[in-house]
């Protein structure tokens, strides 16, 4: 029993971090109508430049923010200068655009920063605390914690503010919205931006677990993929939600599925990807799409 | 006194294929105007021209100044709403966040509430639905939500896209009669594509009919209303 509570917490601690990465690539699947095959490798980028920071001596807690508005102006960047050229390109070219950044981001991390796997500082103590006689570790609480933080913001900003309205907007309908007025461009931009900015949580999250190395978010971002199908990837909700279903789903198969265990945990995610689009391809929260004739 | 707005020789057209063959027309200020012609034969192409949604050459000017060069968005911030063909709703978002996106570029918040409360009274039903999904409206609560909506934009001149597509004759009638009460009320100018030739030529002052990209005939509504040749070949009626 206990052990099945430690494992559903770091389940939806490691759930926080897929979501994260999940509604990533939900916000720029909204904008451009296509999942960023970049946004592990960004994420992971920009979790380089927090090490980078923290390493010249900034305190964690000042280097999170400034890694995360670094990232905004990041992503913005990318959206105006290697996107926005090709905007009305065919999806085809836009899949190789951004998996040629993958590749391309990689390389530069490995370029500045080598390979050599380092360890990524935690702000929460190693410790643990018991909790209804499980023991959980203070990391994944504060992992859950910031997660829960970052995306109560996202939603705020989306749902609540009149620039998370022309946002919507201009990604649903960017013709109708430009006839409100709406500066569709600039909006597609923040989109990117906070995306960058939310995929970089993740890699901040994930790092002091995995170490630092410029493949590290690899295996995140299949499960992130995983979670944002699950979700039915226009959905935020459903990348959070998608996050934490994956993230309790592969903790739980790992630990008690004998022939799983720590090595197909991967397999499990790819698993969930398969099987819904076999069995509901719009995801839990996607609507079906109707096509008229 | 420049009329508010000013077609000069417009040419238009997608890619290869030229729709508008020089076109020139004025809307003055506080007149509704009506655009009628077949299907094919420029009107959308004419408003999209304006709020620059398809390429133009000739010279387009709104309150004296061309828009030639200006973005959509910035067209549409100098004071002109277009509700489009298809109506332009956000069928992800609720009724009132559909509401919002015509507001959102206002800072004159006290009268925003006024504008709101009176678009309420024109179309109460909408009010009523303030929180549900634009997509479960059906075809003539929309078209009222896209009036609604571009009324909140406190335009100086409205562009409409046939309001009348696909709606019931009692609706139909009813957009017509806030199409009416915007103008004389509000001192909104409208600039109006139909294809109800009839319905249009009653609530307009002045008339434009085009015949493949080009104006065939233009004048006084009640003129033309009158005109028994214009009616059969133009009109259809």
């Amino acid at each position: 029993m206990q052990s099945l509570i430690q494992q559903i917490i770091s389940g939806i601690a490691s759930g926080g971090v897929f979501a994260s990465l999940a509604l990533a690539l939900v916000l720029i699947y909204n904008a451009m109508g296509l999942v960023n095959f970049a946004q592990g490798e960004m994420a992971m980028f920009a979790t380089f430049i927090a090490f980078t920071l923290i390493d010249r001596g900034l305190s964690y807690w000042i280097a999170l923010p400034v890694t995360l508005m670094i990232a905004f102006a990041g992503g913005v960047l990318i959206q105006r200068v290697v996107i926005r050229p090709v905007e009305r390109a065919p999806v085809l070219t836009l899949v190789i655009i951004t998996l040629g950044m993958a590749t391309l981001v990689n390389g530069l991390a490995g370029f500045i920063w080598g390979y050599v796997p380092r360890s990524f500082p935690s702000p929460f103590s190693a410790r643990t605390v018991n909790i209804l006689g499980a023991v959980v570790s203070y990391q994944d609480m504060g992992v859950i914690a910031i997660s829960a933080v970052v995306l109560l913001l996202i939603y705020l900003l989306l749902q609540r503010t009149t620039i998370g309205l022309t946002m919507r907007a201009a990604a649903h309908h960017p013709e109708a919205s430009r006839l409100l007025g709406v500066r569709v461009s600039w909006m597609l931009a923040l989109g990117w931006g906070l995306a960058a900015a939310v995929g970089a949580v993740s890699g901040i999250m994930v790092a002091p677990v995995l170490f630092l190395e410029p493949n590290m978010m690899q295996a995140i971002i299949i499960y992130a993929f995983a979670a944002a199908v699950l979700g039915g990837i226009e959905s935020p909700l459903g990348a959070v939600v998608g996050g934490l279903i994956v993230g309790l789903t592969v903790n739980l198969a790992g630990a008690y599925l004998p022939f799983v265990g720590g090595d197909l945990e991967l397999a499990v995610a790819l698993a969930i990807i398969i099987g819904v689009l076999l069995v509901r391809p719009n995801g839990l929260f996607g609507r079906p799409t109707v096509r008229r004739v | 006194m420049p009329a508010l707005l000013e077609l000069d020789e417009v040419r238009a057209g997608y890619g290869q294929t030229s729709v508008l063959h020089g076109v020139s027309m004025s809307v003055e200020e506080g007149q509704i105007v009506s655009l009628l012609g077949a299907n094919g034969a420029g009107k959308t192409t004419t408003l999209r021209s304006i709020t620059g949604g398809v390429r133009w050459t000739g010279d387009i000017r709104f309150a004296g100044r061309s828009l030639k060069r200006l973005s959509t968005e910035d067209v549409v911030r100098c004071g002109i709403a277009h509700v489009p063909e298809g109506r332009g709703i956000l069928t992800e978002l609720t009724v009132d966040e559909n509401l919002r996106l015509g507001s959102h570029l206002r800072t004159d918040g006290a009268d925003v509430r006024k504008d709101y409360d009176r678009v309420f009274e024109y179309f109460p039903l909408l009010r009523e639905r303030r929180r549900l999904s634009a997509s479960t409206l059906s075809g003539g609560e929309q078209q009222m939500l896209a009036v609604a909506r571009a009324l909140l934009m406190r335009p100086r001149l409205m562009l409409l896209d046939e309001p009348s597509l696909g709606l019931a004759p009692m609706v139909v009638r009813a957009i017509f009669e806030i199409i009416r009460t915007i103008n004389q009320a509000d001192g909104v100018s409208v600039f109006v594509v139909e294809q109800n030739a009839r319905l249009a030529l009653e609530v307009s002052s002045h008339a434009y009919v085009l015949e493949v990209g080009r104006v065939a005939v233009s004048g006084a509504s009640s003129e033309l209303i009158g005109k028994e040749s214009v009616r059969r070949s133009y009109l259809g009626y």
